[in-house]
């Protein structure tokens, strides 16, 4: 690390210390309209063409420029306008207007390492604004990306305030971590900043306020460049810079009020006493049903309106030398649960400075303090708690009222009531850098890039005693600290240039990065008092067989070579070539290295002399890719068989623990890559003037190498359920995606409408044969020791696995007849002998669904007329299962779903429902329990309305917005539980609906302001 | 362009200078392959393999399923929970059950454990006192030759390892020729090596003994059909004096007299999870409901305890939990939702009842993680004793043994289990096996018993039981798959 921050040093010295010559002697100044309403353009940008001298408009269009003589050219540019040269020719005053480009073909799309020109992308790269970010009332900004990008998943597992979202970006591409790489202001981010386990989403140090744009890089071409860690998609973005002109003030606020969306149909007191007599046990019951009273346990436990709410301020500006953004946020959102609300507090600094000719130094850096409450895992404790049971009762002794004992499985307000578990974090991001412009064209960069986390968790539990199922005998603490620091140094010399009809965009450079997560934890028993002033180890009463401490880290490096060519001839023909060596750490000597190509072509049909001159025609280009992307998100340590001290021994007449040591994990040191390999063809057109502007990709992804823990053949001695990391799958991927967009104007009405969607078919191609492993992955266990979901050769990741339920058995007779599971009796599920021997057993289990939806799609909506404007955003999938594992696992008696009061008696000869039961035989895995999760949600509507000029002058604000929204107000779909909207956080599981703590709605009111 | 060139030099510099930066040794554990290497990297190597017997998994996949598949108890538990290991009460277990899985490559990695240290620790690079190298190889052979026989007695013909890093090509090698090369010569190398109880000091009370690798050769010639070999290293442990019986029944499993006279091996617990120490077999078997001590998997079987009461047998009250007994101040509640008695036909076929055997004293669930189970009693070799005397024609040898179980059992109540004196040898057999039956019940044995008397089918039948099949457990179906079939299915699966 010395040597790194030494050299880092010498090389910004050296830059500094470069000489240059000011050559600015000529001064221009003028006013910029847009050519139609004559409005002035603000921040339009005005550069002296061949050089990086410029400038942009201030609030009235105007601006001034001292640029190196009479004979330069100006080129005037601005986002979403075509952009113009004015030629100097000695005039001092230069006013000019700029025609609307309606295709916004000029747009920069920001890439890795560096931007190019819209027009020249070649690669499936897809923009979204920062402003469509601040929909959806929530920590994360990425969860607003849902329904916005075609081949982009963003699910919502948890309601949970800060619950991590799972994103899937073209399907599922590893049998492991599918997270896509996040890169914020240049600064990769991998996981959690301040997150120890690597699986979070890693944005939670961002306000959503401080964002400019999120571009998602979806093929090969453009992720390429990431090498190891792009295949899973890269999610770059792009933060809030100060703008040229007077510093601008940004406020803006918003309320809102969430409510549990939908709650589960459960059975009430009265019901369940009906099921329970219907059961036919000696005990409990049976029940005089009438007299039975109800808990509606889900109303017990959820509040309803818990309060969200955001406050953001902005202050921004920039001159010819400096520019800088200043940013603070507040979120807080209290969950519906109690005890499971989150607060944080966002810093945001961008600046940059021209500190010499040519040579701009800058500072990019997040900080956020996070504090969230861990939520007592109560969901499932309601949804099985007995209806008939109260929370509380009167203490026979004192009188008091205290917790009841709940049966089916606790008194969930007794559980929340003595869980104290709050996690706090502080995370800083940041990227310094200097950047030298030299010769014609090229540039020098170095970045020194860090994120920074740090998280401590405190956990309290009180002596209690509920009941003998619930109690804690003795009070508890525990403390978790843990400390991440990733540290990248990047080196890049890019070249940009335009010669006659070539134009170039080049960069290549050097990276290198360090990563380490360190943790240790202590935990005690007896503390002295209940208070939380006692909440530490020292309060506890010391005993050195209840106290715990554990340590331990892990390390990681990676150091790469990146290059990229994108050249563009007469704006025609477009090529791109990528090329990226990666060396990482976590694989062994022989097969550290990963080099990962791309190249990508592109043609501008709409620029060619044969393209059909018609006026509804616009532009129109073609796209084709290929390359090799690879993915290393496996645990540092994967390529070491390791030995571990924690399996001792107990000896001796007065009992002693006595440390013992044997094998832990094992280990392969031949890991190597996975790669991905991707082929994507895609066309970008526009009609009608720019009105419909649409694209559409067909991908196809094919995963090789793939990471995956197997089971080594068991006389290898590794143990039950342990596994060794293999590079043995492989999995493809193939989809359609497309969007397309219309815009117009009809008198003072303008709308947009928008519709997007994409395809995804997910196949394992192999699967570890032929290496002495087990290469089927059974997973998917729904926490009672049965797994439905397995991964094989020929079906999606994940896929569905048990008995074809077909019916009920109605008379004794059709048991006998039928080919039926041991103690299968009348009223009890029909399985299909599939296999059609004449028997029932394992072999007759079939695939029965498959989680990875066939369609995800989203479409939009927006109507504006004056100030006023109502926009809608829908989304949605088909061809998706889900099954209901809250609704499968009985450990006892526990309380039933509405389903069920259809159950089949002798009465009701059902052949759908199984006979009233606690369990048994009609809870074998089988598509009994699988359910559609298809859906259509309407994901947000906005009612806003924009203050006029007038009046907003009068107080001097620019502008003033006010708006109400609903979030998440309606969802039609069949799926019975809280959402549909689940992921799987591991793709080998399916989705499987365990009792989640539960989606809201949301209503919110807000207003932004800026002066 | 000068800084240009400074900068391009400084960057090759840094380039070379990263290179070795990518070696990122594994933190806080040791690298398989460099341990052990001291003497105390022995102790820890030999405790490692101890610690196998408290793995969860190691108990026939983490439930008493060989109590379960014998006429002394039944599935047990919620008659929702657990129903993975059902199929093991009617024997409708197949090779994809998942407890057989776990159980088999449980005892493959105990025996991986123990071969490392047999391995290893004899390398004289390993600097350390030659009694110590000496008894430590012999424990650990004593315990490979223990795992070795469960894996036998298990699943028959398996995979021979001996080393720890094995071949993936492997096939099957036969029961008998696994006990010829590793399982008889371990223990008997176990049995000149290793100290007698009494040679131990009290804090490593629970270490493998002499007297314990005798016990278990005697009990494995025993299931081989061996009785002369059988009788010799059960009267040499008898002989060795170093073993009585508790003078009351119930202290040979209890709290209060772990690691007691009558134990010969036994599993050291405490009442902690199992990285602190504790052993969840307690807890699997442990009252469920109130108070709360566990799952109740592993019931006592309702015909037993109706054998054991017609033949006013006081070992049934030490045996057995019935609900509303008081246990050391504990009034047994049991499970709310598990039937307290269940009918078929208006006649009881199961009560909600609890094993004592394992029960552990004190306030909390975590206690049933502290019983110590015993794998060896003085009981036990005594039986075995009296087993073999009499199939070696020694009759009167035999009751000598037999009785002196009985006797302990009485309590003093001269009214009750009177000697037994039959010298007929078929009668006597069938005396003995009644007496294993009420004296060693729920002690993982009984199975085993049917199954090497060849009387498992007569007893076992009517619950399921399939002869020429059920014997052994199936090959985990995956072990048959990876190996593609070069580890062939047992019989009849």
């Amino acid at each position: 690390m010395r040597h790194f921050t030494k050299l880092f040093i010498v090389i910004i010295a050296m830059i500094f210390t470069s000489s240059y010559v000011d050559a600015q002697d000529f001064k221009i100044s003028g006013t910029i309209l847009d050519s139609e309403t004559r409005e002035p353009l603000i921040g339009a940008t005005i550069i002296e063409k061949g050089t990086t001298n410029g400038t942009v408009t201030d609030l009235d269009g105007n601006y001034q420029l001292m640029v190196s003589g009479s004979e330069a050219v100006l080129v005037f540019t601005y986002v979403g306008y075509k952009s113009r040269e004015i030629r100097v020719n000695n005039q001092s005053v230069i006013n000019t207007s700029l025609d609307i480009d309606f295709s916004e073909l000029e747009e920069v799309v920001v890439v890795g390492y560096g931007s190019v020109r819209k027009s020249d992308l070649t690669g499936a790269v897809a923009s979204v604004k920062g402003e469509d970010l601040l929909k959806v009332p929530n920590a994360s900004p990425v969860q607003a990306l849902q329904g916005k990008v075609s081949g982009l998943q963003v699910l919502s597992p948890s309601g949970d305030p800060g619950a991590t979202p799972v994103v899937r970006l073209r399907g599922v591409t590893t049998l492991n971590n599918n997270n896509p790489l996040f890169v914020v202001d240049g600064v990769i981010i991998e996981k959690g900043v301040s997150d120890n386990s690597g699986s979070g989403t890693p944005l939670d140090f961002l306000n959503a306020n401080d964002i400019e744009s999120v571009e998602v890089l979806k093929d090969a071409s453009a992720t390429a460049i990431f090498g190891s860690r792009g295949s899973n998609g890269v999610i770059i973005i792009t933060t809030k810079r100060g703008v040229q002109g007077a510093p601008r003030i940004n406020f803006s606020a918003e309320l809102g009020w969430q409510r549990v969306a939908n709650k589960i149909d459960l059975m009430n007191g009265q019901e369940f006493g009906q099921y329970v007599n219907d059961i036919d046990l000696t005990e409990p019951g049976p029940y005089n049903v009438d007299q039975l009273p109800t808990t509606d346990w889900q109303d017990e436990i959820y509040n309803d309106y818990a309060p969200i709410q955001s406050y953001s301020f902005s202050f921004g500006g920039a001159n010819e030398k400096v520019d800088y953004y200043f940013g603070l946020g507040y979120f807080g959102q209290e969950g519906i649960l109690p005890k499971s609300g989150l607060e944080r507090i966002t810093t945001k600094i961008n600046t940059n400075y021209e500190i010499a000719k040519n040579l701009d130094i800058g500072l990019s850096l997040s900080v956020a303090l996070k504090e969230k409450q861990n939520s007592p895992g109560v969901v499932n404790t309601a949804l099985r708690a007995w209806p008939i049971d109260a929370p509380y009762t009167t203490d026979p002794v004192t009188g008091e009222q205290i917790f009841a004992e709940v049966q089916g499985g606790g008194n969930a307000l007794a559980a929340i009531e003595y869980t104290n578990n709050v996690n706090k974090s502080i995370e800083s991001v940041g990227n310094v850098f200097a950047q030298y412009a030299f010769l014609d064209g090229f540039s020098v960069k170095s970045s020194l890039q860090f994120s920074l986390g740090m998280s401590k968790n405190k956990s309290f539990t009180p002596e209690y005693f509920v009941a003998p199922l619930q109690q804690n005998e003795t009070s508890d603490i525990s403390q978790e600290y843990n400390d991440n620091s990733f540290i990248l140094w990047e080196n890049t010399i890019s070249y940009v240039k335009e010669i006659g009809v070539h134009r170039f965009n080049t960069v290549a450079g050097y990276t290198t990065q360090r990563v380490k997560s360190e943790f240790l934890s202590g935990s005690a028993q007896n503390l002295l008092r209940d208070g939380e002033s006692f909440w530490y180890i020292d309060a506890s009463d010391g005993d050195p067989l209840l106290q715990d401490v554990s340590n331990n880290a892990s390390h990681s490096a990676i150091q790469s070579y990146l290059f990229r060519f994108n050249y563009s001839l007469m704006d025609k023909y477009l090529f791109t070539a990528t090329y990226r060596r990666d060396g990482s750490s976590k694989f062994g000597p022989n097969n550290r290295y990963g080099v990962f190509p791309s190249l990508a072509l592109g043609w501008n049909l709409s620029e060619e002399a044969f393209f059909p001159d018609v006026s509804f025609l616009g532009n129109m280009k073609l796209r084709a890719s290929w390359g090799i992307v690879g993915n290393d998100k496996i645990s540092y340590d994967a390529q070491f068989p390791q030995i571990d001290q924690d399996f001792g021994a107990v000896f001796g007449q007065n009992e002693q623990y006595v440390s013992g040591a044997a094998y832990a994990t094992g280990g392969n040191p031949n890991l190597k890559w996975e790669e991905t390999v991707q082929f994507d063809v895609g066309l970008n057109f526009d009609m009608f003037s720019g009105r419909l502007v649409s694209e559409m990709d067909y991908y196809v992804k094919t995963t090789n190498d793939i990471l995956v823990n197997l089971e080594p053949i068991g006389y290898s001695g590794l143990g039950a359920f342990q596994q060794i990391v293999y590079n043995v799958a492989s999995v493809e991927n193939k989809g359609f995606e497309f969007s397309l967009n219309w815009q117009d104007d009809i008198g003072n009405f303008n709308y947009k409408l928008g519709f997007l969607g994409s395809t995804v078919k997910n196949t394992v191609l192999e699967l570890g044969q032929d290496i002495g492993v087990d290469s089927l992955i059974v997973a998917g266990d729904l926490g009672n020791g049965q797994q439905v979901s397995r991964t094989a050769v020929g079906q999606p990741i994940g896929f569905f696995y048990g008995y074809d339920a077909i019916g009920v058995f109605q008379t004794q007779q059709q048991v006998d007849a039928t080919p039926h599971l041991f103690g299968q009796t009348v009223g009890d599920l029909i399985y299909r002998d599939a296999n059609e021997d004449g028997i029932l057993d394992g072999d007759d289990r079939i695939m029965l669904g498959n989680s990875i939806p066939g369609l995800v799609y989203g479409f939009n909506t927006e109507v504006g007329y004056k100030g006023f404007r109502v926009g809608l955003d829908f989304q949605g999938q088909t061809g998706v299962d889900i099954y209901n594992g809250k609704q499968a696992v009985r450990f006892s008696l526990l309380n039933y779903e509405t389903r069920f009061l259809d159950h089949w008696t002798p009465s009701n000869p059902s052949n759908e429902n199984f006979r009233a039961v606690s369990g048994g035989t009609n809870y074998t895995p089988s598509n009994y329990f699988i359910e559609d999760g298809s859906y259509l949600r309407l994901r947000t509507v906005t009612l806003s309305y924009n203050f006029q000029q007038a009046v907003l002058n009068s107080v001097g604000a620019q502008s003033l917005k006010v708006y109400v929204r609903g979030t998440n107000l309606f969802t039609k779909t069949q799926f019975s539980g809280y959402s549909p909207d689940l992921g799987a956080s591991s793709a080998l599981d399916g989705v499987i609906d365990k009792g989640v703590y539960p989606i809201t709605k949301v209503y919110s009111v807000g207003l932004n302001l800026t002066f | 362009m000068k800084s240009l060139k400074y900068t391009f030099i400084s960057l090759v510099f840094f380039f070379s200078a990263c290179e070795e930066n990518l070696e990122k040794p594994l933190l806080g554990s040791l690298t398989a392959g460099t341990f052990p290497q001291s003497e105390s990297d022995a102790v820890l190597a030999v405790n490692g393999v101890y610690n196998s017997l408290r793995v969860w998994n190691i108990h026939t996949g983490g439930f008493p399923l060989l109590d379960i598949m014998s006429d002394q108890m039944t599935k047990g538990s919620n008659p929702g929970d657990g129903t993975a290991i059902a199929p093991y009460d009617n024997f409708s277990h197949t090779a994809t059950e998942g407890s057989g899985d776990r159980w088999y490559k449980t005892l493959y990695q105990a025996i991986r454990r123990a071969n490392l240290v047999i391995n290893e620790v004899p390398n004289a690079a390993i600097v350390m006192d030659e009694d110590l190298r000496a008894r430590i190889v012999a424990e650990a052979r004593f315990l490979r030759g223990y795992f070795y026989s469960q894996l036998v007695q298990g699943f028959g013909a398996v995979p021979l390892v001996l080393v720890t890093d094995p071949a993936l090509d492997l096939g099957k090698t036969s029961a008998e020729e696994i006990f010829n090369q590793v399982i008889y010569p371990d223990l008997l190398h176990a049995a000149e090596f290793l100290p007698e109880k009494s040679e131990y000091s009290a804090d490593e009370a629970g270490r493998a003994t002499k007297g314990a690798a005798k016990a278990l050769l005697a009990r494995l010639y025993l299931f081989n059909g061996d009785f002369v070999n059988a009788e010799k290293y059960a009267l040499e442990v008898i002989a060795s004096a170093q073993y009585e019986l508790e003078p009351n029944f119930a202290d040979a499993f209890s709290h209060d007299h772990e690691f007691g006279v009558e134990s010969v091996f036994e599993i050291g617990a405490l009442p902690f999870p199992f990285d602190q120490g504790g052993n969840q077999y307690g807890n699997t078997m442990g009252i469920r409901g109130t108070p709360n001590r566990g799952w109740g998997f592993g019931r006592p079987a309702y015909p037993w305890i109706v054998m054991m009461q017609t033949n006013n047998d006081p070992r049934m009250e030490a045996s057995i939990i019935f609900l509303g007994e008081v246990l050391d101040g504990v009034e047994t509640g049991g499970d709310a939702s598990t039937p307290d008695t269940t009918r078929v036909d208006g006649d009881i076929v199961e009560i909600e009842v609890y094993n004592q055997k394992i029960w552990h004293p004190g306030p909390g669930t975590n206690e049933s993680f502290g019983h110590n189970k015993r794998i060896i009693r003085y009981a036990d070799v005594l039986l075995m004793a009296a087993e073999a005397l009499n199939e070696n024609n020694k009759p009167a040898e035999a009751l000598e043994y037999l009785n002196e179980v009985r006797e302990r059992a009485r309590g003093g109540n001269a009214g009750i289990l009177p000697d037994v004196t039959v010298t007929d040898q078929a009668a006597l057999r069938l005396a003995i096996e009644n007496e294993r039956n009420y004296e060693l019940a729920f002690e993982g044995l009984r199975f085993w018993d049917l199954v090497r008397t060849n009387r498992a089918e007569t007893i076992l039948g009517p619950l399921g039981f399939v002869k020429n099949k059920n014997e052994l457990f199936p090959i985990p179906q995956s072990e048959v798959d990876i190996s593609e079939g070069r580890i062939s299915q047992n019989e009849g699966y």
